[in-house]
């Protein structure tokens, strides 16, 4: 590790009367199946992509993924609930509990004031491949009940709610792979807006089926580095050769500062401001010169009353094609100027692999550990530099930085733009 | 333009659009509602021979090369129908988009998105291998794709995503939207629902559950929401679009203000999957909290239209919590689902879109097909014919899978 001063600063409050802070993180991923877990490897550099063991790949362009290892949902979820639930919303279940259970707050005593918003960008992909080939193979009249159920891309939300027994606001955000950034953002808006006190928020997928993996191959989307599975996720290097697909789940508890502080909650981060977009361009390409992620940054920031020289850690999208990592770094130059040069930022991406709905809220739980440990997670398998991508990416190793505000950004097909502004815990008041 | 206080700024509709079995517009579905039509039909989509039930509520006569001969080939249907009902919807507004776009947000509700690319392209996949599935076959199927779309068709820069909440969606879109100009984060918000479920799996699915009905003798006549002999709901397809507008700057432009927002709010049971608590207490409270926001009794409430899907259980139940909220005054109650089918992410917008025009035209739209009361449900369904009433507001009624209450209310304009 490297090290390196930080200037901390001292911004005015923020221009909202209800602050949300994060008192709770659940992840389960490629590399760990809990956020210490997952956060040791990070700091470290652990890549978690090998070889697809869920199905048989061969004669697939891609034969690997980021999947999540040693998994008993049986186990966690119970012999017979399992069975009823796509792995999507397993996942999501098993991220809930933790960041609840961290969080330690009494759901059961103001159920209704408790909301859950699990973003995901496809849903219950394993249980409809099976679905459809159930119709084809042995006819329309075998399909099981628990299909539509455990298909539908709002059931992870709706199972966590019943697996905490949150009754407020639930929905899905979908939007691609901003899709958990979304439910993150939109939740801090509720809260705010005085619609719940806290809100279990995140993303989660399980994309790495047959379909997906074709899917993403048909467009040319996945890297292709089948030799080399740790070393294919490669963001900003010049041999980034496209993304690689993962699952995952990652659920932070937001929660309204007040009604943390009431009932003694340990105050683990904030969520400060929360800006989304729409480059209104193409189905799959971000925008010409990062305009929309650009207009989301600066938005954020304003709306966190904050300016770019408080930020000190960028969590990027970086999925390690060629066209993000080009267009983001514009996006970054045009919302930061000058200063995008001197902001250390990362894409985690590059051990985790790309997590779609995931994505996000994954990122904000890695950028929250970030700033609570004065560690900057590096962007791994930097080998040859791009000049298209000439800002600092951390690269490879780790680095000692007591960042206090952090941006986490996130853009999916459709052209959906979303950046979130966090805060380490030393921002925010111990009682008020 | 913008009301310096955000939480100040009330929200009215200025547009809508929809498409549905009913017709290709708003005014086409309207005036088939309130004549008492149905657009429910034996399947043409699929060969829907071997199938538990062979009808839906198919959209007809829709040539999707209205939206560009090779731009339409690259849209899922749910995407179509999005894109067609936000046109009808910017163009009945008078709204230029062109005018601050970053202002203007797109919100579409869909509970699977392009089922439709998704399913042909497993099967595909399973007959030809891998490689030859096409690289449209992501970007068509993620439900994202119809607001994505949208904003790409009318130039929308500001938020865009969706919202996934089974059935709830396209009510859920019209509640966000509001907020998020109420929040001053935007304008104007182009908000609805969009489904295209009828294929093989989704019906298959549905049959499987005993969700549909399988009156296969006699389509027009299937789908009985609250009568005593209903036997399940039947799939529709089709999409409904609200232009969302500041209520001073629609004033400001001097545009047409079909209604307000009101009131809108959002539940969840917390209680199964599919099955919905006897109380149906989370549907009571999304129900008080639309008429507490909207600052209306429930007395003031003219008309309901209900989610009413024609299944034994969510006809008892919402029932049932009918009678909760309203006491023994309950509102006269229609179900629209027996003429348009259950569009699913689309009908909590298709139905909102509905019920404002009831109030714009003090006409009630009827519950078809209704033959013989259920002693169980006592509601004033307005059974078969339409009715003339004035009404000041009116509340629609979604719920879905998973456990989701979502309940609007609109007000005439003041």
């Amino acid at each position: 590790m490297t090290d390196s001063a930080a200037t901390p600063n001292a911004p005015a409050a923020p221009p909202h009367a209800r602050r949300v802070v994060v008192t709770g993180m659940g992840a389960i991923c490629a590399v760990g199946n809990d956020v210490p877990a997952v956060w040791d490897a990070i700091r470290s550099g652990r890549s978690g992509i090998a070889p697809i063991t869920r199905f048989d790949a061969t004669g697939f362009e891609t034969t690997f993924a980021g999947e999540v290892k040693d998994f008993d949902p049986a186990a966690t979820l119970g012999r017979k609930e399992y069975r009823r639930l796509d792995r999507y919303s397993q996942l999501a279940i098993v991220a809930a509990r933790e960041a609840v259970a961290q969080a330690g707050i009494d759901i059961a005593s103001d159920p209704t004031r408790v909301g859950v918003m699990i973003g995901s960008a496809m849903g219950g992909m394993e249980t409809l491949e099976a679905g459809v080939e159930t119709v084809v193979t042995q006819g329309p009249k075998r399909v099981s009940p628990f299909f539509m159920p455990m298909m539908l891309p709002n059931m992870a939300s709706g199972n966590v709610a019943i697996d905490l027994g949150a009754k407020g606001p639930n929905f899905a955000a979908v939007s691609a792979c901003a899709s958990s950034a979304h439910a993150i953002g939109e939740s801090l808006q509720m809260i705010r807006d005085g619609r719940a006190d806290a809100i279990v928020a995140g993303g989660s997928e399980a994309p790495i089926t047959r379909m997906g993996v074709a899917g993403f191959n048909a467009m040319g989307a996945l890297s292709t580095r089948n030799d080399d599975p740790a070393g294919a996720s490669r963001p900003f290097d010049a041999g980034r050769d496209g993304f690689v697909l993962a699952e995952g789940a990652a659920v932070i508890v937001m929660e309204e500062l007040q009604h943390a502080l009431d009932r003694g909650a340990t105050i683990l981060g904030e969520v400060r401001g929360y800006a989304t977009t729409d480059d209104a361009n193409h189905m799959v390409q971000p925008g010409p010169g990062g305009e929309g992620i650009a207009r989301a940054m600066d938005l954020a920031l304003a709306d966190a009353g904050l300016t770019t020289t408080d930020i000190q850690y960028i969590n990027a999208h970086g999925t390690s094609t060629q066209l993000n990592e080009k267009l983001e770094t514009e996006g970054l130059k045009k919302a930061f100027g000058d200063r995008a040069y001197q902001i250390p930022l990362s894409s985690t991406k590059s051990m985790t692999g790309h997590l779609l709905g995931t994505a996000g809220s994954l990122e904000a739980v890695i950028t929250l550990c970030a700033m609570r440990d004065g560690i900057l997670p590096p962007t791994i398998n930097q080998v040859t530099p791009d000049p298209d991508c000439d800002l600092d990416c951390i690269p490879n190793v780790a680095r000692a930085v007591q960042a206090t505000y952090a941006m986490s950004n996130s853009m999916g097909f459709g052209g959906h733009n979303v950046s979130l502004i966090l805060g380490a815990a030393s921002t925010v008041p111990a009682s008020r | 333009m913008q009301d310096p206080t955000p939480s100040s700024r009330r929200v009215v509709v200025t547009g809508m659009g929809t498409i549905s079995a009913l017709g290709l517009d708003l005014p086409a579905t309207w005036s088939a509602v309130i004549a008492g039509g149905t657009g429910i039909a034996p399947i043409t989509r699929f060969d829907a021979s071997e199938f538990p039930t062979t009808f839906a509520a198919e959209v007809k006569g829709f040539d999707p090369a209205v939206l560009g001969r090779k731009e339409h080939r690259r849209m899922d249907r749910v995407t179509q129908f999005a894109v067609v009902a936000a046109r009808e919807a910017v163009a009945s507004a008078g709204l230029d988009t062109s005018s601050a776009p970053e202002r203007i947000a797109v919100i579409v509700g869909t509970a699977m998105g392009g089922i439709e690319t998704y399913s042909e392209n497993v099967r595909t996949l399973m007959a030809h291998g891998p490689r030859r599935i096409s690289p449209f076959a992501v970007p068509m199927a993620i439900p994202n794709m119809a607001p994505g779309c949208v904003a790409i068709d009318i130039g929308a820069k500001g938020p865009n995503f969706a919202i996934a909440s089974s059935f709830t969606g396209g009510a859920n879109a019209i509640v966000e939207g509001a907020r998020m100009i109420r929040a001053g984060r935007a304008d104007v918000a182009v908000v609805g629902g969009s489904e295209a479920p009828i294929t093989p799996i989704v019906s298959a699915g549905f049959a499987a559950m005993g969700a549909l009905s399988d009156r296969n003798d006699d389509p027009h006549h299937a789908v009985k929401p609250f009568d005593l002999h209903r036997n399940g709901c039947v799939l529709g397809e089709g999409a409904a679009m609200l232009v969302l507008e500041d209520r001073q700057r629609a004033i400001a432009r001097g545009a047409t203000i079909l209604a307000e927002v009101a009131g809108g709010a959002n539940t969840a049971d917390a209680f199964h999957q599919v099955a919905l608590p006897d109380d149906g207490e989370g549907l009571v409270r999304a129900m008080r909290g639309a008429l507490a926001e909207a600052g209306i009794a429930p007395d003031g409430i003219g008309y309901l239209n209900a989610h009413g899907t024609a299944t034994e259980m969510n006809d008892r139940v919402e029932a049932a919590v009918i009678h909760t909220v309203f006491g023994a005054d309950t509102p006269p109650v229609s179900s629209t689902k027996a003429a348009t089918g259950h569009t699913l992410g689309a009908a909590g917008a298709l139905e909102a879109a509905i019920a404002i025009e009831a109030l714009r035209h003090g006409i009630l739209p009827p519950t078809r097909n209704h033959d013989d009361d259920d002693p169980g449900i006592a509601l004033d369904v307005i059974p078969n014919v339409a009715r003339k009433a004035r009404i000041d507001a009116v509340m629609s009624n979604s719920m879905g899978f998973g456990g989701h209450n979502t309940v609007l209310v609109f007000t005439r304009p003041a």
